[in-house]
């Protein structure tokens, strides 16, 4: 009997049909795919991405050189040299990232005490020559004035969970 | 008799007297505490050793508490937790929660006590106090609202230092550790607070920032800057020193260490390192590479050994050097067929060399010193010369010993000496006649050097130091710099031998350098090889090299101008000669005129070496560092020139093969010869009139890597080039401080600022070596006449 | 450097030190520092400069630093000018069960200054001060160095006015 059933599947081309399916299924169900670069999937608050170094609201910037996320560094990513400023505070003189070291656990952020690195939610970008891997202060801190918004949105969205 | 208590379970037997904190140290029984301090008093006002003793109603702190027979002490227990938990709830009230930026951070007592007894939030939500910070001079950064009133540094500056400058200011909320008066630390110990502070209130200045102490790794090594040969720690980051901090060696510097072997790393980063070969080319300076310089060097050499003599070329070598360099130095110059090699660039008098024993060595160890009963130092700024050495005179001192300072100066020491007896440096010869003259007429001894006994006379206070030696059993006599760079040094160090032998005592030498020991046993010396074994040749000593006026010398690590006596006749011989090659870490502007072949060799923490300290310790190390730039170990720079020069037995792989050599020959040899026989002359040399230069190396003057440390440099002991002189000798030439004078020496002159102290006797004048402004006089002891411009 | 001759102690204060040095061992000249500290600042106008310090300090052979610990963590010394008259008032639970609080207010009131202040015609100094040890005659101020007991704002007003 099973194998009179087998005999007609296999006539009637069933197993083509099931296929054809959930082809049919996803043909007339919502699209996931998005159109790159236009459209782009939404990240959470907490997405690791680029790092940046913030800044306050009257324009010092928060990295006091204490030197925990390099310490905390898996990947020994980070090299920071400090000294006094002439106030005589303590900040770095030199603050890089080596990107092709990092591996975005977000230790970094994790452990500063004062909110000052941080990895923000862009993703979307690349090195054209070889060094460019390697992101000094200034551009750090570039990367946190241009955003500090949006940065200060994530961290106020991601406040409640902490 | 011995009683027995028991700590956590466990017992002990213990020399009644002892804290509990004491035993349980010993044991490796943590317990936590801010204020104790193995070699501090007690002052028990943290109160975070607190532990449950039975029998008591109350907790009581660990380091305050003898043991008593039967008592049953537990630290661990709930009472002694609940205990110390709620002391470290009370010290982090004030204390400011800022070790991000806090250099302590990391290395911080509070820190690593606040993780195991601090709660991890605070009930206290009143304001923090907050206090001003305090500037204690160019080595020490305050902040200290961190402080927590340990007192610490303020029993620091009473007991070790013996200098009272920080106290307790105020009481109550209102207590502040300062000095109250804004001042710089001046005591030459003052950074050691740096490392009592068990909070972050006191740091390291030049340090500060710069790195953090995990950042570090530490490497063991020994100070080239006095004959102590104190033990540090070399912290070293990305191949710089950044810092160097005490390594506990009890034998030696306990577990502190002179500021002079703390701040000097901050030279090494000097623009003035020399760190590349360089060659003098038609008067113009020239960067080569090491090939070419070698190769100039050597034929340079063959060129005065062909057209000269061997003999012809003086070998001048720094005390700092290490056993290695030395031994090579000496024996690269000697495979040449010269025997002209000395490192006693700061003496004068050399006649007594045969004399001198194979290699000076303390006749008790450094340890010993604090057990002496009575200390006689003849010529000796000891609290600058070997701030270390005088610590345990201090501590003999403080254990009731009498301490007598023979000197020309009446230096400012942190105790007062039992005596001080004050004469003329031309005029020490004579006191020490006179004592010994006491003491052989005491002893009915007086057929030794009778003449020259006879010769003087014995005045009220050589009797009181011959009565002083004479009640003492041991006396110790120590000679200093100020004796044994004199003029009649060699009649010093007899007549101090005398004096040891007619009172049962014994002589030490406080050598200059941190090496002086192992020069000597190298045979770094015009007449004796390594290990003290004769050379037949006459050679030249120091002195005579200069007044020879070679046409070749090769100094290594020397900068005459600052470094050697006599060091205007240097600078002539110098510029005379032909050929002068440096083996250097620091370019001068002198050395740029004298110079002919530049050879940058590793200075401090940058080569591995030995050191032989002076009780005769030998103390090796490793290099910390990569030498500066191009600079190449002095020792492999020797060894190369030694194959370049196709001289035998120069192929050694690693240090440790040059002195394991030198170890074999001192045991195949002849045995350590101790000093003497002694001569002494008929008379006392003939005195001279008039003013009289007195010479000497200010702290921080000693040698070229302390005087590139500009930390140093901007302390109150750093000295600056001025001629000191004694109120009265001022005023019968009409001179007031401030004044510009030309102090003259034969067709030599310099001009200098007069500065008048008290401390000065007699028509004698201070004017320190160590600074390009008094270097243009040729003798270190001479008469110099002084007129106004 | 030259010792200076310093102007401040007295021969007459260090006779009156000398005394003092009397009562305690030889050995021990720093147990008269704080009577050496009471006679320096009697005779500076009622407070101590850092000078006078030093100088106490000199005399008695003990270090500077001694001397202002001694003199900062009294009360009773002055280490800024005062006026002719010192009034310490004590504000500790006796007195202020007592109504110290009203005497307070009426000080401040009559001489128009707060608490370490001094009065414009350099007449009165201010000062709160812990515990006088007469509690039992609550409420106290001190002074001078006359004790006046068992204050009121009537009181105080005739002491005031009494003094010169």
């Amino acid at each position: 009997m099973s194998q009179f059933l087998e005999k007609i599947k296999s006539f009637t081309l069933w197993e083509l049909l099931v296929g054809m399916k959930l082809t049919g299924r996803y043909l007339f169900s919502k699209k996931v795919t998005i159109q790159f670069p236009e459209e782009s999937t939404p990240t959470s608050p907490r997405f690791r991405g680029l790092h940046a170094l913030r800044r306050y609201p009257n324009g010092e910037e928060r990295c006091i050189a204490c030197k925990l996320c390099e310490a905390v560094c898996p990947a020994l990513a980070i090299t920071i040299e400090a000294a006094p400023r002439a106030d005589n505070s303590r900040r770095t003189t030199v603050y890089e990232i080596d990107l092709f070291k990092c591996i975005y656990c977000g230790f970094c952020e994790e452990s500063c005490p004062v909110d000052s690195i941080v990895e923000t939610t862009l993703k979307n970008y690349h090195f054209t020559q070889r060094g460019q891997n390697i992101m000094n202060k200034q551009e750090l801190l570039a990367i946190g004035d241009e955003f500090e918004q949006d940065i200060a949105r994530d961290k106020a969205d991601d406040a409640a969970f902490r | 008799m011995k009683i027995e208590i028991e700590i956590d379970g466990k017992s002990f037997e213990v020399e009644p007297g002892k804290m509990i904190i004491e035993v349980a140290d010993a044991a490796g029984i943590v317990i936590p505490r801010f204020c104790y301090h193995k070699k501090l008093s007690v002052a028990a006002n943290c109160r975070m050793c607190l532990v449950d003793v039975e029998k008591s109603r109350k907790p009581l702190p660990a380091c305050a508490t003898p043991v008593t027979p039967g008592m049953v002490v537990r630290t661990r227990s709930k009472l002694a937790l609940d205990a110390q938990k709620a002391v470290m709830e009370f010290l982090l009230i004030n204390h400011p929660l800022d070790c991000p930026i806090c250099d302590q951070g990391g290395q911080c007592e509070l820190q690593d006590i606040a993780l195991g007894y601090g709660s991890d939030n605070s009930r206290y939500d009143q304001g923090k106090r907050s206090v001003k910070d305090k500037n204690l001079g160019p080595l020490i950064e305050t902040e200290m609202t961190r402080c927590i009133h340990c007192t610490r540094c303020v029993r620091f500056g009473r007991e070790i230092a013996g200098i009272s400058e920080m106290g307790s200011i105020g009481r109550g909320e209102d207590t502040e550790i300062g000095t109250y008066v804004e001042k710089s630390l001046t005591s030459e110990l003052s950074a050691n607070i740096i490392d009592l502070c068990p909070v972050g209130a006191l740091t390291n200045k030049p340090f500060r920032y710069r790195a953090r102490a995990w950042e570090l790794t530490q490497h063991s090594g020994v100070s080239p800057h006095d004959c102590v040969g104190s033990n540090l720690h070399i912290h070293t980051r990305r191949n710089a020193v950044m810092r160097v901090v005490p390594k506990e060696n009890e034998g030696i510097n306990e577990t502190w260490i002179s500021d002079r072997d703390r701040f000097s790393c901050e030279g090494l980063s000097s623009p003035e390192r020399v760190t590349s070969p360089q060659l003098k080319r038609h008067g113009q300076w020239e960067t080569v590479d090491w090939q070419t310089a070698l190769q100039t060097v050597v034929e340079a050499l063959q060129d005065v050994t062909e057209h000269h003599s061997a003999d012809r070329i003086g070998g001048i070598i720094s005390p700092n050097a290490t056993v290695e360099e030395l031994f090579l130095f000496q024996k690269l110059l000697r495979g040449m067929g010269c025997h002209n090699i000395d490192h006693r660039i700061t003496q004068t008098d050399f006649h007594y060399q045969q004399a001198m024993p194979t290699y000076p060595k303390l006749p008790v160890s450094i340890a010993d010193i604090e057990q002496q009963e009575l200390i006689v130092v003849i010529g000796g700024n000891t609290q600058h010369e070997q701030p270390l050495i005088h610590h345990r005179i201090r501590k003999a001192w403080d254990n009731g010993a009498k301490v007598i300072m023979i000197n020309p100066v009446d230096f400012e020491f942190n105790f007062t000496p039992t005596q001080t007896l004050l004469v003329e440096n031309r005029r020490l010869p004579e006191a020490l006649t006179g004592v010994t003259r006491c003491l052989a007429e005491s002893q009915q001894d007086t057929e030794i050097a009778k003449d020259l006994l006879q010769s003087v006379a014995v005045t009220p206070a050589h009797r009181e130091v011959a009565d002083a030696l004479l009640s003492a059993k041991a006396p110790l006599i120590l000679l200093g710099a100020g004796a044994q760079n004199h003029p009649q040094a060699g009649l010093m160090y007899a007549l101090a031998e005398r004096m040891a032998q007619l009172s049962n005592g014994n002589v030490g030498l406080l050598t200059a350098g941190a090496n002086a020991a192992g020069a000597w046993l190298v045979g770094a010396v015009p007449h004796r090889g390594p290990t003290g074994l004769n050379v037949s040749k006459p050679a030249l000593d120091v002195q005579r090299m200069w007044e020879s006026e070679l046409p070749a010398y090769v100094l290594f690590n020397v900068e005459p101008e600052h470094d050697c006596a006599n060091s205007a006749k240097a600078l002539k011989a110098l510029s005379q000669a032909a050929l002068v090659i440096c083996l250097t870490s620091y370019k001068t502007p002198a050395m740029e005129q004298y110079a002919d072949i530049i050879l940058p060799i590793a200075s401090f923490a940058e080569t591995p070496g030995t050191f032989i300290n002076v009780e005769g310790r030998w103390q090796s190390f490793q290099a910390a560092v990569i030498p500066k730039g191009e600079s190449r170990p002095g020792w492999k720079v020797l060894r190369v020139l030694g194959n370049l020069l196709s001289l035998d037995g120069f192929n050694y792989v690693v240090n440790t093969e040059v002195t394991d050599e030198l170890r074999s020959l001192a045991t195949t040899n002849t045995p350590e010869q101790p000093a003497g026989p002694w001569r002494y002359p008929s008379h006392l040399p003939t005195v001279s009139e008039g003013v009289e230069r007195f010479c000497y190396w200010p702290i921080y003057r000693s040698d070229s890597v302390v005087r590139h440390s500009q930390p140093l440099q901007k302390t109150p002991l750093s000295e600056t080039p001025v001629v000191t002189m004694s109120p009265q000798l001022a005023q019968r030439l009409g001179l007031e401080a401030g004044t510009e004078v030309k102090v003259s020496q034969g067709g030599d002159a310099v001009v200098l600022q007069v500065c008048i102290s008290h401390r000065m006797v007699g028509d004698t004048v201070g004017i320190a070596a160590g600074f390009l402004e008094t270097a243009g006089l040729a003798e270190s002891f001479g008469t110099v006449k002084i007129e106004r411009i | 450097m030259m010792t200076q001759s310093k102007p401040g102690l007295s021969a007459r204060a260090k006779a009156e030190i000398d005394e003092w040095l009397k009562k305690y061992p030889a050995d021990q000249r720093r147990s008269a520092v704080i009577p050496a500290l009471h006679i320096a600042q009697d005779e500076n106008g009622g407070w101590l400069t850092t000078e006078l310090m030093n100088e106490v300090g000199d005399y008695l052979q003990i270090p500077h630093v001694a001397v202002y610990e001694v003199a900062t963590f009294y009360s009773m010394y002055e280490l800024k000018p005062v006026g002719r008259h010192k009034i310490s008032v004590c504000t500790n639970i006796s007195c202020m069960l007592a109504d110290s609080d009203g005497i307070v207010r009426c000080l401040k009131d009559r001489l128009g200054i707060e608490f370490n202040e001094t009065t414009p015609d350099g007449k009165f100094t201010l000062k709160e001060v812990e515990c006088l040890g007469a509690c039992v005659t609550a409420p106290v101020m001190l002074v001078d160095k006359t004790y006046h007991e068992k204050l009121t704002p009537e009181k105080v007003d005739h002491i005031l006015s009494e003094l010169e």
